[in-house]
C-alpha cells in the first residue's frame, strides 16, 4: 500500500512536470510572437495615457497582425506597432512575420483552422482566394463606423482593393514594376540607357549589346519566361488586349499570345543572350545579395520600384534607375495597380481595434515616417507628400516612377480560385521549353489543356 | 466486473504512468489520422466545409502525371539509394570491426551524418558542394574534368540526393558493427584452419549470421527513404524541379496540400503512401522467410 502511494506520489510529480514544462513553451511562445513589447506592456499597466480620447475607458483588447518581409522590414513594422501600442495603449498587438512563401502557407493554414490573424496583409493575387471563401471582412463597414478614414485615398486607390464592388483591403502602399539597371555599368559596357518607353525589340536589342559588348560576360536578363505569372507575361497578355483571366474565371489568353511570349524568350535564349535553365534554375530562389542581377552576371531586372533602394545599397558605384515594362508597338498599357494591403478577417472578435490599427498605419504621421515606401508609395495623398522629404534619393526616384506610370493603369481583374495550380503548369511548361524537354507548340498546347482542366 | 477489477489492481498504476504518452497518441496520432482519412473521401480546400466525394481522390490519382512521376522519383530514390546507403555502412562497419586502434572515434565520427543529415543546413550545404562553382567542380577541375551544375541539371538532380541519403550511412552502421560483434570468433578460427579466405569467411560465415541485422536495417530505412521530404524540399526551393526530378511522394503532397489548397486530394495521397510503404515493408518481411538467418 506505502508503495502504491508512493508511486502514484511519483505520477502526481511527472505530471506536474509535464505540464510545467508545456507551461514553460507556451510563455516562450508568447514572448517571441509579441517580440520587443514587452518594455510596452508595463508601461501602459502603470500609466494609462490621459491624453487619448479612444483609449479612455476602452475595453481591453488583444488582435494579431501578420506580413510578409525580410529582417529590414521586420524592424520596420515593429517599430510602427510599438508606436500603436503608445497610441492606444488598451490595444496589444501580437506580431506574425515570415518571407513570402512560407506566408501564404501560413495564412491558409490559419484560416483554415478558424485561428487567422486580425489583421492580415493581403495582395491581389491572394485575396480573391480569400475574398471568395468569404474569411474576410468587408471594410465599408468600419469605413461607415468611422474607424477607418479613407478621405485621403485616391478613388483608384481605394477600387483596386474592392472585389464585386465589395472592399476586401486597403492599400498600405501602392507600387508599379518595372525593368532596373545600374548606370555605372551601362556606361562601362558604353550601352545606351534604355528609354522610359522602350518595347519589346528595344530590350531584346540591348540585351544582346550588353552582351557583346562585355565580351560574353554579361547577360541581358535573367529569363522571365516562366516564373510567376505576374507582372511580365500579364503585362504582354494585357498589352496584346487580353488579361490572366476572365471576369468569370477563364483563361484569359490566348495560345498565339503565349507562343508570341515563350518565342521571343527561346531566342534569347538560343542566342544566348540570357542565361542557359541550369544557371536560372540554380538562381531561382536566391536572396537578393545573391541573385544574378546584384552579383553582376545580368545587367537588367525586372523587380517592383519599391525596391530600388534595396538594389542601391548593394552596388557602391552608379544608380539604380528604371524603366516601365517593355512596351508593344501599337498595343494597350500593360499597367494596373500593385501594392500590399491590409485586410480585416472575417472571424476576427475585435474588427473595430483592428480598424483603429489600420487606421494608424495608413493615415498617421508617426506609422508612415518609419514607413516611408517601405511596401510601395503611400496610397494616402497627404501622406505621400509628408515622406517626401524623408526619402533618400534611390526612394524618390522609386515615388517619381510610380507616380509616372500610375497614370497609364487601368483595372485588372482578380485571380480565380486554382491560380496557384495554374501558375506551377506555366512554370513547368516554360521550364520544359527552357531544358529543351519540350518544344514550344507542345509547351503551349499542354499548358492549355492543362489551365482549362484546372479552372473547370 | 471482477477481472476488471483485479487488473486494474494489477496494471493500474501502469497505465496511469501510461497517460501521458497516451495522451499524446489520441490528440497528435490518432485523432489527425482519423480526420485525414475522412478528408481522403472529400473535396477540401481548406477554407470552406469538406464535401464529401467518395472515392474520387483516389481515382483522379492514377490519372495525374505529376503524381506518377513522383512515384517514379520516390522508388528510384529508395531502390537505388537505400541498398547503396546499407551497402557502404556494411563496408565501414567491416573497416571498424578489424580491431584497429581508436575505434571508438572513428565510429562517433562517422556516425556524425546521420544526426544532421536530414537537416536543413545539410540541404542547403549540398546545394553549394553540388553547384556550378561548388566543391565537387572544384575537385573534377583539378583531375581535368569539367563538372556541370548537378543539381540544376534534370538528369543528375536526383543522385546527389541520393548521395546525400548515402552519406547519411551512420545509424545503419552502427547496428551492423553491434551485428558483426555477435558474430563467434571461433567459427573464424574454425574456418581458417579448413583453409578459407577472406571473402569466403565474408559470405559463409559474417553475411548469413548478420542477416537478421540486415533485414532489420532494410526495412527501417526503406520506412524512412520514403518518407523524406526535407532534402529535396530546400535543394529544389519547394518546387521539386528541375523539371519535377526531385519531385518527391512527400513534396507533391505537401504542394497539392498547402500551395494548391487541395488537402483532400492530399490526404488521398497521404493514405495511399502509408499502403505503399505497408505493402513494400510486408514484401520484404514475406521473403525474409528465405534469406534472413536466425540462429537457434
Amino acid at each position: 500500500m506505502n508503495q502504491r502511494i508512493r508511486l502514484i506520489g511519483l505520477f502526481a510529480f511527472c505530471i506536474i512536470l509535464v505540464f510545467g514544462i508545456a507551461g514553460c513553451g507556451g510563455n516562450n511562445n508568447h514572448e517571441s510572437g509579441t517580440n520587443n513589447v514587452s518594455n510596452n506592456d508595463n508601461s501602459n499597466g502603470n500609466a494609462a495615457s490621459p491624453d487619448n480620447d479612444a483609449a479612455s475607458g476602452a475595453e481591453e483588447a488583444e488582435i494579431r497582425f501578420t506580413w510578409w518581409g525580410d529582417t529590414k522590414r521586420n524592424e520596420v513594422y515593429n517599430a510602427i506597432v510599438d508606436r500603436f501600442e503608445e497610441e492606444y495603449p488598451h490595444i496589444t498587438v501580437k506580431r506574425e512575420f515570415g518571407g513570402w512563401g512560407d506566408y501564404w502557407d501560413r495564412l491558409a493554414t490559419q484560416t483554415a483552422g478558424d485561428n487567422a490573424p486580425d489583421v492580415v496583409s493581403m495582395h491581389q493575387f491572394y485575396v480573391s482566394d480569400y475574398a471568395r471563401r468569404d474569411a474576410l471582412l468587408d471594410m465599408q463597414t468600419v469605413v461607415d463606423t468611422g474607424e477607418l478614414d479613407l478621405s485621403q485615398f485616391p478613388e483608384s486607390a481605394i477600387d483596386s482593393g474592392r472585389i464585386n464592388d465589395t472592399l476586401y483591403m486597403v492599400p498600405k502602399g501602392v507600387t508599379m514594376p518595372g525593368w532596373a539597371y545600374n548606370t555605372a555599368l551601362f556606361d562601362e559596357l558604353g550601352v545606351d540607357y534604355p528609354d522610359m518607353n522602350w518595347t519589346y525589340e528595344d530590350f531584346q536589342a540591348t540585351s544582346a549589346e550588353i552582351y557583346e559588348n562585355s565580351g560574353g560576360e554579361i547577360w541581358g536578363s535573367s529569363d522571365m519566361s516562366g516564373g510567376q505569372l505576374q507582372p511580365n507575361f500579364r503585362y504582354f497578355a494585357r498589352q496584346s488586349g487580353e488579361d490572366l483571366f476572365t471576369e468569370d474565371g477563364q483563361l484569359g489568353f490566348s495560345a498565339d499570345t503565349l507562343t508570341a511570349w515563350w518565342t521571343m524568350w527561346d531566342e534569347l535564349r538560343q542566342q544566348g543572350v540570357i542565361p542557359d535553365a541550369a544557371t536560372g534554375t540554380e538562381y531561382e530562389n536566391a536572396p537578393l545579395e545573391q541573385n544574378l542581377f546584384v552579383t553582376g552576371q545580368t545587367a537588367l531586372h525586372q523587380i517592383p520600384a519599391n525596391q530600388i533602394y534595396l538594389y542601391q545599397q548593394q552596388f557602391e558605384t552608379g544608380e539604380i534607375h528604371m524603366v516601365r515594362m517593355p512596351q508593344l508597338p501599337g498595343g494597350d498599357n500593360g499597367e494596373y495597380i500593385e501594392g500590399a494591403y491590409l485586410s480585416i478577417t472575417k472571424a476576427s472578435e475585435h474588427p473595430k481595434e483592428a480598424a483603429l490599427f489600420i487606421d494608424f498605419f495608413v493615415n498617421s504621421e508617426q506609422s508612415l515616417e518609419l514607413f516611408k515606401v517601405e511596401q510601395g508609395s503611400p496610397a494616402n495623398k497627404e501622406m505621400g507628400e509628408f515622406v517626401k522629404p524623408l526619402l533618400d534619393p534611390a526612394q524618390a526616384r522609386a515615388v517619381t516612377f510610380i507616380q509616372e506610370t500610375l497614370d497609364y493603369a487601368s483595372p485588372a481583374v482578380y485571380a480565380p480560385i486554382g491560380v496557384a495550380e495554374v501558375e506551377t503548369a506555366f512554370k513547368d511548361n516554360a521550364t520544359a521549353i527552357a531544358y529543351g524537354e519540350k518544344s514550344i507548340k507542345q509547351a503551349v498546347a499542354d499548358f492549355m489543356s492543362n489551365a482549362d482542366d484546372i479552372l473547370n | 466486473m471482477q477481472t476488471w477489477k483485479r487488473m486494474w489492481a494489477r496494471n493500474g498504476v501502469g497505465y496511469l504512468f501510461l497517460a501521458p504518452w497516451l495522451l499524446g497518441l489520441f490528440t497528435l496520432s490518432a485523432i489527425p489520422m482519423g480526420a485525414s482519412l475522412y478528408l481522403s473521401f472529400t473535396e477540401y480546400d481548406m477554407f470552406t466545409s469538406p464535401e464529401w466525394s467518395g472515392l474520387d481522390n483516389y481515382v483522379s490519382m492514377f490519372g495525374d502525371d505529376k503524381w506518377r512521376n513522383s512515384l517514379q522519383v520516390t522508388l528510384t530514390y529508395v531502390f537505388l539509394g537505400v541498398p547503396l546507403q546499407l551497402l557502404f555502412a556494411l563496408f565501414i562497419a567491416l573497416l571498424l570491426n578489424r580491431g584497429i586502434r581508436g575505434v571508438r572515434i572513428y565510429r562517433a565520427i562517422y556516425y556524425v551524418p546521420s544526426l544532421f543529415g536530414g537537416s536543413v543546413a545539410i540541404a542547403l550545404l549540398w546545394r553549394q558542394l553540388f553547384g556550378r562553382e561548388g566543391l565537387v567542380n572544384t575537385m573534377l577541375g583539378a583531375i581535368g574534368i569539367e563538372g556541370k551544375n548537378w543539381i540544376a541539371s534534370p538528369d543528375t538532380a536526383i543522385y546527389t540526393l541520393i548521395i546525400l541519403l548515402i552519406w547519411q550511412f551512420g545509424a545503419p552502421m552502427v547496428i551492423f558493427l553491434a551485428g558483426l560483434k555477435q558474430v563467434p570468433t571461433e567459427l573464424y578460427e574454425a574456418s581458417t584452419i579448413d583453409g578459407a579466405g577472406k571473402w569466403r569467411q565474408f559470405r559463409s560465415i559474417t553475411l548469413p549470421l548478420i542477416t537478421p541485422v540486415l533485414f532489420f536495417n532494410l526495412v527501417m530505412q526503406i520506412i524512412s527513404a520514403f518518407q523524406a521530404f526535407t532534402p529535396a524540399y530546400i535543394i529544389s526551393g519547394g518546387s521539386g524541379g528541375p523539371l519535377d526530378s526531385t519531385l518527391f511522394y512527400t513534396l507533391y503532397l505537401y504542394q497539392k496540400g498547402f500551395t494548391h489548397f487541395q488537402m483532400g486530394y492530399a490526404s488521398a495521397l497521404a493514405w495511399f503512401l502509408l499502403v505503399a510503404i505497408a505493402f513494400f515493408t510486408a514484401l520484404i518481411f514475406a521473403t525474409s522467410k528465405k534469406w534472413v538467418y536466425y540462429q537457434e
